[in-house]
């Protein structure tokens, strides 16, 4: 729209000359600038269809009197303007294949340290706990309040490390699904922070694994991240779908920020998020503004059919 | 048996020449009109490399016969600065490519068998094969 502030000649035109070459003489040098068209467009950010619109443009102002076998050589230099696309998508397949087997792996070290936090940790407590009961027992009747204290934190620490076991590694979202661990981690959360969280789940049924997990540790992120950065009294978790899309939503009326200039800090996370649900093929969209608290949509796509694909459970 | 061709690589016409030959070449493998495009790609990519890396070098171009199976054996090579850190360079995002997979690691994926030798300072010679698909 605003001209080309580079000094290169424009894609159209450059393709029409190619396109123009190779119809009269089936010119290398017209393939190879096709080629090298699409690459420069590719690394610049652009995507397929304006070269595909282009080519169909300039095909049709060439089309009176081009005999079949043109149309299909035309159909070869578009072919090759595609060429260092076609290369690039396989390097993205290959890559989101591997950030889901990366996921994979995270996940089982969080097994493992939910379980040392939970099994470990909880046996040594189990002995302090009896360490202190024979204290009570050993030493002069005045500091039994003092002892009485130092059981009630350690039943408090207790209870936080059972929590964050769970949260680490929630069972709760094997057997019971999306919507409860949500209200579970919603609890927690808020209990630590004192903000106000409101889980609002319209789906109510279950969604294939990979999905529930990723929807939860975005929202474990996502509500992490808030309580560190947004300042937010009031947060919301919304699950919805349509025929096609699952969709979580996560707000807070905190102080917002400027999505474009979110570059590092808790970005990390924000990354992290929408590397989660690419990977599933979903998209995740970030409103915000400073002063005007935060929106994050995450969406994936349901499989064809709207199958949900696990079941249904009514979830309690 | 084999047909081989070799075609220096010095400036940007002799990419063309390297393409037509490869081109031929694949015709000639039986390779599906989509296959001699990423053949072609494969080829640009890397006399793309010779000429940003080590100025000039070579390809060379072999019709292989192996087991009743066609293939097109593209063999770069050239006597620059060589490659210090091969891993590095076969991941997406090291120099020119950006993270988009193209330039060393987009070849590797268009091809059936790729293979990298370089030493610092000497050279970098990368064999690269692609079969026929039956």
């Amino acid at each position: 729209m605003a001209g080309n502030p580079s000094k290169q000649p424009d894609p159209a035109s450059l393709y029409r000359q190619a396109l123009e070459s190779y119809l009269r003489e089936d010119s290398e040098a017209a393939l190879l600038d096709a080629y090298a068209l699409g690459r420069r467009l590719l690394n610049e950010g652009r995507g397929m269809l304006p070269l595909i619109d282009i080519h169909h443009r300039v095909l049709a102002g060439l089309l009176t009197g081009v005999s079949p076998d043109r149309v299909l050589a035309a159909g070869h230099l578009l072919a090759e303007s595609l060429a260092s696309f076609e290369m690039s998508l396989r390097g993205f397949s290959e890559a989101n294949s591997a950030l889901r087997s990366i996921n994979q792996r995270l996940e089982d070290e969080l097994r493992k340290i939910a379980h040392a936090l939970h099994d470990e940790s909880g046996q040594l407590l189990t002995c302090v706990f009896v360490r202190v009961d024979q204290a009570r027992k050993e030493l002069s009747p005045s500091a039994t309040p003092f002892l009485d204290e130092v059981r009630d934190m350690l039943e408090a620490v207790e209870t936080q490390l059972r929590r964050l076991s769970h949260e680490l590694r929630p069972t709760i979202l094997d057997d019971l699904g999306l919507g409860p661990a949500l209200d579970f981690l919603a609890q927690g959360i808020a209990a630590r922070s004192g903000i106000g969280i409101q889980v609002e789940d319209r789906v109510r049924q279950r969604l294939p694994p990979a999905f529930e997990l990723a929807f939860y540790r975005s929202a474990q992120e996502g509500l992490n991240n808030l309580v560190r950065h947004a300042r937010a009294t009031r947060a919301r978790l919304a699950l919805q779908s349509d025929s096609q899309h699952i969709e979580l939503k996560i707000e807070d009326n905190g102080c917002g920020f400027d999505p474009r200039q979110a570059g590092s800090g808790h970005s990390l996370g924000l990354l992290g998020m929408r590397e989660r649900v690419r990977s599933l093929g979903g998209e995740m969209q970030i409103e915000s503004k400073p002063g005007a608290g935060t929106t994050i949509s995450l969406s994936l796509p349901l499989p064809a059919g709207g199958h949900y694909g696990a079941g249904t459970i009514a979830a309690g | 048996m084999a047909i081989s061709e070799h075609i220096p690589i010095k400036a940007d016409t002799d990419v063309l020449a390297a393409r037509q030959k490869g081109r031929a070449l694949g015709l000639q493998a039986g390779f599906a009109s989509i296959d001699i495009t990423l053949l072609a790609t494969a080829i640009s990519e890397l006399a793309r490399n010779i000429l940003l890396y080590a100025r000039e070098g070579e390809i060379e171009l072999r019709l292989l016969h192996e087991g009743g199976r066609r293939g097109v054996m593209v063999v770069a090579s050239d006597q620059g600065p060589g490659i210090a850190d091969i891993e590095r360079a076969l991941q997406d995002g090291f120099s020119t490519s950006g993270g988009l997979g193209l330039g060393l690691p987009g070849v590797k994926r268009l091809m059936d068998s790729f293979e990298i030798r370089s030493l610092p300072g000497q050279g970098t010679v990368v064999t690269a094969v692609k079969w026929e698909l039956r």
